[in-house]
């Protein structure tokens, strides 16, 4: 065998996640029999007549399947820019990917409903388009920043997308300044993410958007660990390392802001899901990445629950990634888990 | 065998950092590569593998063009070892030796039981078996290089390409790894390696290729042939002094004090 490979707690984190998954379609504010909606479904009733299996369908399943999507979709960018960059610290949103949709979620927001623009021609949801195009458009900028002839650059990656990111966080503040306070609340609350979507239109988008790029990140993982011992080896091993950093930057990018344009810039999970699995399965990518993406998804449904279920009411989920991750994140530094990172 | 010819590269238009240049690295020879800092040794070994393009020259892997090569096939005949590896994350020295097999495996294949052999085989090559479980990041130095050099002969390459594989160990761990490169040629492995100590080039290498910032390839041949006085004074640009080693009766280098001090 490769290394004794602690096979145990792996398991026991796969089987956690599809349990905590699975419970995430029972709990909720209201109670949920399974065995009625079960019933219900079994009648062969119209969703209207059945109470239990339309809570089910309607509101549980989408919700699970976004947090789902979505936690998995940026535990996988999480930990395939900390590969790219070969930095710990990256994150999903380290290329300024977040707050440049924020930022266009703003101006979306303002031009609309401040200046009565209408802005139909985007689609159904202009706000979350024009989130969508910020947040490209910022991809656009830090590649164009960071390519060179031969390959990209991290540290201007890194630079860039810091950079771009503060700018837009700039920009965000300068507009909560000259905004109506009542709009200011609710553009606030979309700061703090959620995956309370309703119905399947959303989780049509994040499918089609992000499980691609999710399958295209997963194939690269012997890639990955290549280019963990530098990128000169890798190239000398057969690896096109340019292809790819070009494949992970635009896959990652593209997905992250997809996300955000749809549920809000959630915060913590894609810098701590890919580390705490680490601590778990090793450093190969070709177990790290797919746990990885499992375990972000499981995370992003228990942090709602927890929102679900904490307040009367919904709390909001990018709250509670934080709350919660943040000082289990500090717990696993204090365990010294992370010597292993030289950079 | 690689066989270049009149190479000359240039990272910007009009600034060569060397012309003229032909080496060879042919099985069972282990081939130095010296030279001053700024004369282009690392540049020339990143061309021989097929990483850098030249500007003119060509170079051939077997007969044929070594561009005609895909990047996995010359990897599974051709293999790099760059300066100073550093991983970015914790690896078993197991794993990273099967990291080598990745030339063979492909981006999305599994290791296979001749993969594991192979593998075990290198560390046993190399004379770090006892390490295999250890982490990579705690091994010292002098450890570290050789799992590296059982990571790389675990492409089952016939080339070996070092890039100053000793530039950062003591005396004692820099002759072990020219010991091991010895016998790695003298079983049928041919090797290029760049590096700065001109002693042990002298003492283990068949053949020496000296670069110099003006003119390239300055002198290729045996090493008692290239390490004269007069071409290494030139080369280095400073008073060198080749006497005997009082043992191995190899040239012995060693530099002259500015001629100004007292």
């Amino acid at each position: 065998m490769l290394r004794r490979m602690r096979t145990a707690p792996v398991v026991l984190l796969v089987v956690g996640s599809v349990l905590m998954v699975a419970s995430s379609l029972l709990i909720g504010s209201a109670d949920l029999s399974l065995q009625q909606a079960w019933a219900e479904w079994r009648a062969g009733l119209a969703l209207r007549d059945a109470p239990a299996l339309s809570v089910l369908v309607q509101q549980r399943l989408p919700r699970t399947l976004a947090a789902l999507i979505v936690g998995g979709g940026l535990a996988l960018a999480g930990c395939s820019f900390q590969a790219l960059l070969r930095n710990p610290l990256a994150t999903p949103y380290t290329l300024g990917i977040a707050s440049a949709g924020a930022l266009g979620a703003w101006t979306a927001t303002i031009l609309v409903e401040g200046y009565g623009l209408s802005l139909g021609f985007l689609g159904p949801r202009p706000i979350q388009a024009v989130a969508f195009l910020f947040a490209v458009l910022d991809m656009a900028i830090v590649y164009l920043l960071a390519a060179r002839r031969t390959r990209l650059s991290p540290a201007v990656l890194l630079l860039a997308g810091v950079t771009m990111g503060m700018l837009a966080n700039s920009g965000i503040l300068l507009m909560r300044y000259l905004a109506d306070p009542e709009r200011l609340v609710r553009m606030d609350r979309w700061l703090m993410g959620g995956v309370d979507v309703i119905g399947y239109e959303p989780i049509k988008v994040l499918f089609i958007g992000v499980t691609p790029c999710m399958i295209i990140l997963l194939a690269q993982g012997a890639r990955f660990d290549q280019l963990g011992f530098g990128t000169e080896l890798a190239a000398g091993r057969g690896v096109n390392v340019k292809l790819l950093q070009l494949i992970t930057f635009l896959a990652g990018s593209l997905m992250t802001a997809i996300i955000v344009s749809i549920v809000g810039p959630i915060g913590f999970v894609g810098l701590i899901v890919p580390h705490a699995v680490r601590a778990i399965t090793g450093s190969r990518h070709r177990v790290l990445m797919p746990v990885s993406a499992l375990a972000g998804g499981a995370f992003l449904c228990f942090c709602d629950i927890v929102g679900r279920k904490l307040v009367t009411g919904e709390f909001p989920i990018g709250i509670v990634t934080s709350l919660i991750g943040g000082p289990f994140f500090l717990y696993l530094l204090m365990r010294r888990r992370f010597t292993d990172w030289e950079t | 065998m690689l066989e270049a010819q009149d190479l000359a590269f240039a990272y910007e238009k009009g600034r060569d950092v060397f012309t003229r240049v032909s080496a060879i690295v042919r099985g069972g020879m282990f081939t130095g590569i010296v030279g001053p800092n700024g004369s282009g040794k690392s540049t020339l070994l990143r061309v021989l593998c097929g990483l850098l393009k030249p500007r003119a020259g060509h170079v051939t892997l077997d007969g044929k063009a070594l561009r005609s090569f895909s990047a996995m096939e010359r990897a599974r005949r051709v293999a790099f070892l760059p300066q100073a590896v550093n991983p970015s994350f914790a690896l078993s020295v197991f794993e990273v030796v099967c990291l080598g097999r990745y030339p063979h495996v492909g981006a999305l294949g599994g290791l296979r039981r001749r993969d594991l052999d192979v593998a075990e085989r290198c560390l046993g090559d190399t004379a770090t078996g006892a390490l295999r479980d250890r982490e990579f990041m705690t091994l010292s130095g002098g450890e570290r290089q050789r799992v590296l050099l059982a990571s790389i002969l675990a492409q089952e390459p016939s080339l070996l390409l070092l890039d100053e594989p000793t530039s950062a160990l003591d005396i004692h761990h820099q002759i072990e790894i020219f010991s091991l490169l010895r016998r790695l040629a003298n079983e049928g492995y041919g090797l290029a390696v760049v590096t700065h100590d001109l002693n042990l080039a002298a003492r283990f290498c068949d053949g020496l290729l000296l670069l110099s910032e003006e003119h390239g390839s300055m002198a290729a041949g045996k090493p008692g042939a290239v390490l004269t006085e007069e071409q290494l004074s030139s080369a280095y640009a400073t008073r060198i002094r080749v006497t005997e080693h009082p043992i191995t009766g190899t040239p012995l280098i060693s530099a002259e004090p500015p001629a100004e001090e007292p």
